[in-house]
Parts: structure tokens; C-alpha cells; sequence
């Protein structure tokens, strides 16, 4: 994509403040029994820390249930933290106030799977614009018009006042999610999180969308975190990438070096079960762990990951926790096979 | 019939009646499908891929308006079975199907060795000990350990209970297998894991297959031939290495060109527009509105043009005109 090459490269971005600094970040929801009784917790999010730069993209892959979604709700103030903080442009969020947290929300613009069940089928396009302004406190009715019609030529869908009056229901899929986007933009945030933004749309229109999205952002110098299981689409959206397994992220790195060489096996396994449109596909068998994800309230002992992994070192994945090794300038891994190929 | 042709669909319709008028959800598909081949099925959603398989199977709903054409299987016209032949005959025991999201559609309530033999037992003349073999056999060829088939469905993970849908359908050693979309609500590892069960099924059963997705990169894992559909048609045919390489309806080229690829960089397209309602859909080509090649001819409905290899294609970009001459080749 020509767009590639406008972007903000990473040095760039990060010579600038981080938008958005998390720091050991912890989600459990705890699990009673009969209502009362607290037997456990489930571990959605256990220390995760990273931060995120204007006009960059961060891709999160992973697996259903890996706790990539927490992690976004999480940061929309969708569930409390149980432990560990989130700066938004150095405000620490825990120390805000009702108003301070109505502020910091229509800072971020949120996009979520599944378009349809994300716009209320009651309101048409004009009242779905209009309902974060109404909330938010702008009541100048001039602006509002101006606000919408910029918007939506944004996301490009015109004739404006076609589809102004128009329901949920008679847009196609890629409409009703380009309306999401337009709703997500209409306070003009800073930042937006998109969460599996095209996995229900079809191919055709897939691209479609994510080059709207990273238009968007060139414009208007967005941070984007985009939430995904599909490996294939990441390389044409964001600057880094990084993987979630089991709660925790187990690799970071920069979409050119990842994809170069991904380095835990959990990575290189998702890299293998990605099928590229060929017809030799036919001819070969994959080469991919069996099992199933690990059980957040349980988790294994060590890397959690070292059930599925054909390269554990015994007595040390599933004994200690790996910590994170600094591999390349750009790219860290947390996974013991590489504690002697970590820079100092 | 020769060459070990084992499904032969010429011409087949489905036409439903909605408050707004009849939708021709498949208009006239035709195809072979060799013994031991698997057929991918790809299109995006609407385009009638689902209702294909339906019609295959004649598992209709009430609304049909048209059903016709014929379909040949190991040699027999089966649309002429009248439902009760069909339904003793062919569905499940030679013709099978996995449906979409078939890991949801276990019953909660039975035992995973009492559902997969109820099949066997209503098809079959046969004794509950035998069926409880071919289940257990069943169970081996997907891969799922022998303990599981005690067990209720929410105790098996969806990537399992897929597995056990897929054996549901094996166990009664149908000709063809139809498969409805079976790995796209599943996780990336599980998926691969699928489709490696399914690679071997095909490769030491020699089953055949008939795969419906919307997923071009996971058709190739299991396809020898590839069919395009596009609204209600089946636009264009071709070995799997012939498509992979060179797709040559518009359309398939664009489908091709929107799906990103982990392994190079290419630029990325995508289709400008929507496909058209399947009410009243245009007389000529249906993919014209939204094509960038086409020319004044496209407003007559094509032909479908044989190409070398096998391969067919509804454009006619490719057809012959009077004088001999290929406007494209």
C-alpha cells in the first residue's frame, strides 16, 4: 500500500510523548460459587505493560480468550484493573474524578466486531452522531451538522444526506461499520481502539475498511491499538505487533522483524497456521501444537505456553515464569530459549 | 458417465419466495466433481455457496418457489427420487453434511456416542454393536480420544466438537461430504489442526469432498478444484492450481487481489460496491455494475466459455465472437 510510506516511522513516533503508557496491568474477575462463595479468579490480564505513541498503530494477535478484548476494555475503563496503572498523556487514570473519566472516554474512539449489534436499530444515522455530542456537551446545533457531515465524508459515505436518515438495518455491512467508525470519530479522539474491526465483513470489503482506518489516522495523527486473530492483515496496518497467549505478552516487536522471524514458538505456530492463498497448501501438513489454550485460573506453572511447546527446556519452562528477553533493538521475546541471545 | 465422475450438477435452481419478490439464491450452477476430489466452494456471504450445498442435499426450506435441474450421483439422477427415496437413499448415508457451525448444533442433553450412532441406526440395518464400532472407528479417523465419546457436548472444546460433527458425518462412509464453512468459527491453531484431520481423511479414505467457505487461503488446503460463485452463479472453475495462479473472471481476480497475504507484500484491492439483490437481479452479467473490464456485450447475459485445463468461465471477456476472436486472452 502506497500509504506505507507517508506514515510516521517508529522513531518518529516515539520521539514524541507517549498517548497512552500502561504499566503492569492486571485484570481478574473473580469466580463465586452460588453467588457467594469466592472460589478463584480468572486471570484475563496478568502484568502487561506498554506504550503507545501518536499517529502509531499497535496490532495485538492472539487467540479467542487470551485476554486481548480485556485488555482493550480494560483500558476504555470497561472493567477495573485489579493492579497496576494506565497514563493517558501522563494523567494517571485511577486518580480521576466522574468528569475527568467523561473526558479521558471521549478521548478514545472504540470499534467493536460486530457493526450491527454495536448501533441501536432505533436510531437513525443522524440521532447515532448526534448521541455522543448530546453526552458529551456539545449543543450548538450548527456544530453538530458540521460535525456529522465531516465525519461521514471521512468514511465516505455520500451522499451525506441519503443516508442521514436512514437505520441501521438498511446499510450493508461495510456501511453500518463505517458508521461505527464515524461514531467513534465525532468527538475527535486521540485514539481509537479497534477490536476485531473487520472479522465479520467480507473480504472485498476488508481492505476497504482498514485503509480507511489508516487514513484516519494519517489525518488526524491517531494512535490506533487494533485487536486481531488474523496474522495476515497486520502487516499492511501497523508498526508494531504484538502477541497475547495465556494473559500475557510473550512477544513485541516490529512488524518488519516479526514477520522477518517471529521468534517465541507460540508466534512461529500462529505464522504456520496462517494460509496463504496457494495451491500448494494441498500438499503439505501443517506444523502446529495440538491442545488447547491454558485455563486463566489455573494457569500452568512457568511459561504457560510449555504444555503445547516442542522446544521446552525441562525444570525451567514449567517451573519459572520467562521474563522478557530484549532480543533485537526492535523485537523481545518472553521465552527461555533465548535468556543467552538477550542483549544486555 | 466416465472417468469416475461422482457428482455431475447441470443447470441446478433454487428460487425462494420472500414478501418482495422471488430470490434466486443458485441460478443455474453446473459442475462434475470427480471421485475423491474435494471441491471448494468460495464466495462471499449471500452469494448463494450455502444454498448450493442445500439443494445438493435437498434440505429445503418451505418458501421454495423453483427447484430444478438435475443431479447425477454415481450415475443416477437423484433429483427424480421422489423425498422419501432421497431421503432413505442418499442424505446421510451417500451424501453427507457438516453444516455451518455444526460444534453448536450437538444436542446438549445425549451422550456424543448416543448422537453419532443415531444416524447409523435409523440408515442402517444394523445392530447397536456394530454401530458403536463404526462410531469408534469414526472417532479414530478425526482423531479424538476413544474417552470422549462418553462424555456431553459443553465437555469438549469447539475445536473437538467440530472434530466430533465431522466423524458424525464419516461414520456412516457417505461418498461425499459436503462442508459447510467447518473451521471459520474455530482458532487459528485449532483451524490448521482441522484441517490437517481433514487432509488425512482425504488423502487415505479418498473421500470426497465438497468445501464451502469464504476463506480463499484455508480452501487451499484441501482443494483440487475451486468454483467461484457470485450472486446466485457460478461465475468461474478451475484446478486449484490453475485458479491459485491464474484466476480469470474479473471478479475472482479482485477476490484474489483483497486477500492479504502473511508471506509477501503485495498491493492490496478491494471491490468497489455490493454485489446485486438477488430479486431482480440484471439480466446480463451480474457482476457488470462493479466491473472495471466491461464493454457494451456484458449487458447481455455470458456464456460460459471453456478454457484450457478444464477450466470454465461466465465473462465474456473470454468467449469466441463470430469472427473467432478472443477479446481476451
Amino acid at each position: 500500500m502506497p500509504s506505507v510510506a507517508l506514515k510516521l516511522t517508529q522513531e518518529q513516533a516515539q520521539a514524541q510523548k507517549p498517548v497512552l503508557r500502561v504499566e503492569d496491568l492486571h485484570t481478574y474477575f473473580e469466580v463465586r460459587r452460588m453467588g457467594f462463595f469466592k472460589v478463584g479468579d480468572v486471570r484475563a490480564l496478568d502484568g502487561v505493560s506498554f506504550e503507545l505513541y501518536p499517529g502509531e498503530t499497535i496490532s495485538i494477535v492472539g487467540e479467542s480468550g487470551c485476554g486481548k478484548s480485556t485488555l482493550a476494555k480494560t483500558i476504555l475503563g470497561i472493567h477495573q484493573p485489579t493492579k497496576g496503572k494506565i497514563y493517558f498523556e501522563d494523567q494517571d487514570l485511577s486518580a480521576l474524578n466522574k468528569e475527568g473519566w467523561k473526558q479521558y472516554r471521549s478521548n478514545i474512539g472504540y470499534i467493536m466486531q460486530d457493526p450491527y449489534g454495536a448501533l441501536p436499530p432505533f436510531m437513525s444515522v443522524k440521532q447515532i452522531l448526534e448521541e455522543p455530542m448530546k453526552i458529551n456537551g456539545i449543543k450548538d446545533k450548527k456544530e453538530h451538522a458540521r460535525r456529522i457531515r465531516q465525519v461521514l465524508e471521512e468514511v465516505k459515505l455520500a451522499p451525506i444526506e441519503d443516508f442521514l436518515p436512514k437505520f441501521p438495518h438498511m446499510l450493508s455491512g461495510g456501511q453500518q461499520q463505517r458508521l461505527v467508525i464515524a461514531r467513534a470519530m465525532i468527538l475527535e479522539p486521540k485514539m481509537l481502539i479497534a477490536d476485531e474491526p473487520v472479522s465479520m465483513l467480507d473480504a472485498s470489503v476488508r481492505i476497504e475498511i482498514l485503509q480507511l482506518l489508516q487514513g484516519l489516522q494519517r489525518r488526524h495523527n491517531l494512535a490506533i491499538i487494533y485487536i486481531t486473530h488474523d496474522l495476515s492483515t497486520v502487516r499492511y496496518f501497523s508498526e508494531r505487533i504484538f502477541t497475547m497467549y495465556g494473559a500475557k505478552i510473550i512477544e513485541k516487536s516490529s512488524t518488519k522483524a516479526l514477520l522477518k522471524e517471529p521468534l517465541h514458538p507460540y508466534t512461529k505456530a500462529l505464522f504456520e497456521a496462517t494460509s496463504d492463498p496457494d495451491a500448494e497448501n494441498l500438499k503439505t501438513f501443517k506444523d502446529v501444537p495440538a491442545g488447547e489454550p491454558p485455563s486463566l485460573m489455573n494457569p500452568p506453572a512457568g511459561c504457560r505456553f510449555h504444555p503445547r511447546c516442542k522446544y521446552k527446556i525441562k525444570g525451567l519452562c514449567d517451573q519459572e515464569i520467562p521474563p522478557e528477553f530484549q532480543v533485537y533493538e526492535d523485537h523481545s521475546t518472553a521465552c527461555w530459549l533465548y535468556k543467552d541471545k538477550a542483549r544486555a | 458417465m466416465s472417468n469416475n465422475v461422482l457428482l455431475d450438477v447441470r443447470n441446478l435452481k433454487l428460487h425462494f419466495r420472500t414478501r418482495s419478490g422471488p430470490v434466486q439464491a443458485v441460478d443455474g450452477v453446473s459442475f462434475q466433481l470427480r471421485q475423491g476430489h474435494t471441491l471448494a466452494v468460495v464466495g462471499e456471504s449471500g452469494c448463494g455457496k450455502t444454498s448450493l450445498a442445500k439443494a445438493i442435499l435437498r434440505l429445503l426450506p418451505r418458501n421454495v418457489t423453483e427447484y430444478s435441474g438435475s443431479v447425477i450421483f454415481d450415475g443416477e439422477d437423484i433429483m427424480k427420487y421422489d423425498d422419501e427415496k432421497f431421503r432413505r437413499e442418499v442424505r446421510w448415508s451417500k451424501i453427507a453434511l457438516v453444516p455451518q457451525a455444526s460444534m453448536n448444533s450437538l444436542n446438549p442433553v445425549i451422550r456424543i456416542e448416543d448422537q453419532l450412532m443415531e444416524p447409523l441406526l435409523i440408515h442402517e440395518d444394523i445392530s447397536k454393536q456394530e454401530a458403536a464400532k463404526r462410531v469408534r472407528d469414526a472417532f479414530g479417523v478425526v482423531g479424538l480420544p476413544l474417552d470422549f465419546l462418553g462424555r456431553y457436548p459443553f465437555e469438549l472444546s469447539g475445536g473437538m466438537r467440530q472434530r466430533a460433527a465431522i466423524a458424525m458425518a464419516l461414520a456412516s462412509n457417505p461418498k461425499l461430504v459436503v462442508l459447510d464453512e467447518p473451521s471459520s468459527a474455530l482458532d487459528l491453531l485449532t483451524q490448521a489442526n482441522l484441517m490437517n484431520v481433514l487432509k488425512r481423511i482425504k488423502h487415505e479414505y479418498k473421500t470426497t469432498f465438497i468445501l464451502i467457505t469464504h476463506d480463499i487461503g484455508t480452501a487451499s488446503e484441501l482443494a483440487d478444484e475451486i468454483a467461484v460463485m457470485y450472486a446466485g452463479e457460478m461465475i468461474e472453475y478451475a484446478s486449484a492450481e490453475y485458479f491459485y495462479t491464474d484466476a480469470h473472471h474479473p471478479y475472482s481476480r479482485k477476490l484474489m487481489a483483497s486477500v492479504p497475504t502473511l508471506r509477501e507484500d503485495k498491493e492490496l484491492g478491494f471491490i468497489p460496491g455490493q454485489p446485486p439483490s438477488l430479486i431482480n437481479p440484471p439480466t446480463g452479467c451480474r457482476f457488470a455494475e462493479r466491473c472495471e473490464q466491461r464493454f457494451a456485450k456484458c449487458s447481455t447475459h455470458p456464456r460460459v466459455t471453456k478454457l484450457e485445463n478444464g477450466a470454465t468461465v461466465q465473462c465474456w471477456l473470454y468467449d469466441e465472437d463470430e469472427t473467432g476472436e478472443v477479446k481476451h486472452a
